[in-house]
């Protein structure tokens, strides 16, 4: 009885989210399709980002490094994917190639203030690929993913950039 | 109150152009012949429409006969004729004029005498011409003083279908001189009198009778007209289903810079119309902006979003997407600059009819 009365709930709410996640999806798909043909009329420099496939919110982007910095000659490719909620709630943006940041972590997460409590749903897609670009020049270490390699970067900078481009060299081409 | 003068003054006017209107005729027998069989022809539209009967329709009809009268001078010189052909041409013109539902069928076959011919063309355009009443009835709201212009022109062109048989040349004549006549002696006041439902009652002249008399010839009798012109001013200038091309018409009647008022009041309405349907998204879900989301101010840094996603960030963390900071409900404005247009609009019309 109790079991039965639980999956009911279950089943119940179930419907509701699903109905909840249909609503949303339908009103942030338009805006993500704004975002998509915008971003295809004016890309920022060095980068690219577009759907994977059919499915609107898992984008794949690519941010070449910027000439000047360690990370020069890589390309490293970014895995986006859009919440249902996707306006009110940020993009999870993970790296996919191996880079070596005080900001990403190994699993390719990105500790990056405007994609967690910065985050407003006036941002776009194409405002946080030029942060991330930005971040390959200015790393903020005192926000680090990892902290050996702030650490790293605070204390022994050179160190740190051969590192950095030795990873490039290895992950990124 | 100084509409009645206004129409005192008016109606000379219009008895000089009827007059010119009868010199004209009488110079041009044939034309006024065709004329003749023109305006029998929309009689029997008119009355087929009629016999269609519907309610609806009527009033349709009713709206296109006094707005055309009010505002084209086509409709204007219309009218002219008929008077004339009341009194030189007793039988037809009386059939014309005061011709009920019985009578107007007495009134298709004679002219069907006059013009024998062209039979096959008249009941086409009969068929068409009773369709497109009905359509532009559906169009217009509940009056038959509200309809919109847009039954006026279907019905003038109606009529230039109508006029293919070479009744166009003299027609559109006699309608030039006319509003040459008129403009000569009323420069400013484009022929719109009979618009004003106080005019028809208070303006105790021949025409203005006869224009009543053409109102029940086209509807049903004299008496429903006048009743039907007692209800119009029954309106309430706030009513809510007061037309709104009533008070701009009344208006231009009265002030002299009527035309450049009239074009006014539609540049403003283009604009609206511009402004609506050209509506800024929404910066948040992209969706466009309906007019009560463009009077919701919700930040003073005047960051405008849709109530949607205002609710929803006041859901969330209740920042301005803009700026940033916590939203005060104190601060949030409802009607805020780029308020809704149209209501203001309705809301000026409104005012401007007290006078």
């Amino acid at each position: 009885m109790s079991i039965s009365g639980g999956g009911g709930g279950g089943g119940g709410v179930g419907r509701g989210m699903s109905w909840c996640s249909t609503t949303s999806v339908s009103s942030s798909g338009k805006r993500i399709q704004k975002e998509m043909s915008e971003f295809g009329a004016d890309p920022p420099e060095d980068c690219s980002a577009g759907p994977k496939g059919d499915n609107l919110y898992q984008w794949i982007a690519a941010i070449i490094g910027p000439s000047g910095s360690p990370y020069e000659g890589g390309i490293f490719f970014l895995d986006i994917t859009f919440p249902s909620d996707y306006p009110f709630q940020p993009p999870k943006v993970m790296f996919k190639t191996r880079i070596y940041h005080c900001n990403v972590d190994l699993e390719g997460n990105i500790s990056l203030d405007i994609l967690k409590d910065s985050w407003r749903p006036t941002l776009t897609i194409s405002k946080v690929l030029v942060a991330i670009q930005s971040m390959f020049t200015e790393p903020d270490p005192y926000n680090p993913a990892v902290p050996n390699v702030a650490h790293s970067y605070l204390e022994d900078r050179a160190k740190h950039d051969e590192i950095a481009s030795e990873w490039t060299m290895r992950f990124a081409r | 109150m100084d509409s009645n003068s206004i129409a005192n003054a008016s109606v000379p006017a219009f008895k000089e152009s009827k007059e010119f209107v009868k010199k004209k005729r009488g110079n041009n027998r044939v034309a006024k012949l065709k004329q003749c069989k023109m305006d029998a022809r929309r009689e029997q539209w008119l009355s087929q429409a009629k016999k269609k009967g519907s309610k609806g329709e009527s009033n349709g009809i009713g709206g296109c006969v006094s707005l055309s009268n009010g505002i084209c001078g086509r409709e204007n010189q219309l009218v002219g004729s008929r008077e004339v052909r009341s009194r030189g041409d007793e039988k037809e013109g009386g059939l014309g004029v005061h011709a009920a539902d019985s009578e107007s069928h007495v009134d298709n076959s004679l002219v069907g005498g006059v013009s024998g011919n062209q039979e096959p063309r008249k009941s086409r355009s009969q068929s068409s011409s009773s369709n497109s009443s009905s359509s532009s009835s559906t169009s217009t709201s509940s009056s038959s003083w509200c309809c919109s212009r847009s039954a006026s022109e279907d019905e003038e062109e109606e009529e230039d279908g109508d006029d293919d048989d070479g009744c166009v040349d003299d027609w559109e004549a006699v309608a030039d001189a006319l509003t040459a006549d008129d403009k000569q002696h009323h420069p400013n006041s484009e022929p719109l009198v009979e618009m004003d439902p106080a005019l028809v009652d208070a303006a105790p002249s021949e025409l203005v009778n006869k224009e009543a008399e053409l109102g029940a010839s086209e509807m049903e009798h004299c008496g429903q007209v006048k009743g039907r012109v007692e209800n119009n001013r029954a309106w309430r200038l706030d009513d809510a289903f007061r037309p709104q091309c009533l008070p701009t018409l009344s208006k231009q009647y009265s002030f002299p810079l009527n035309s450049e008022r009239y074009c006014g009041h539609g540049a403003v309405t283009w604009a609206c119309n511009g402004i609506i349907s050209q509506p800024s998204p929404c910066p948040i879900c992209c969706e466009d902006l309906d007019p009560t989301d463009y009077s919701f101010l919700p930040c003073l840094c005047g960051f405008r979003l849709c109530l949607f996603c205002y609710k929803r960030i006041l859901e969330a963390d209740g920042r301005c997407p803009g700026c940033r900071k916590q939203y005060d409900p104190q601060n949030v404005e409802m009607d805020a600059n780029g308020g809704p247009p149209q209501y203001r609009l309705a809301r000026s019309c409104s005012m401007s009819t007290r006078f």
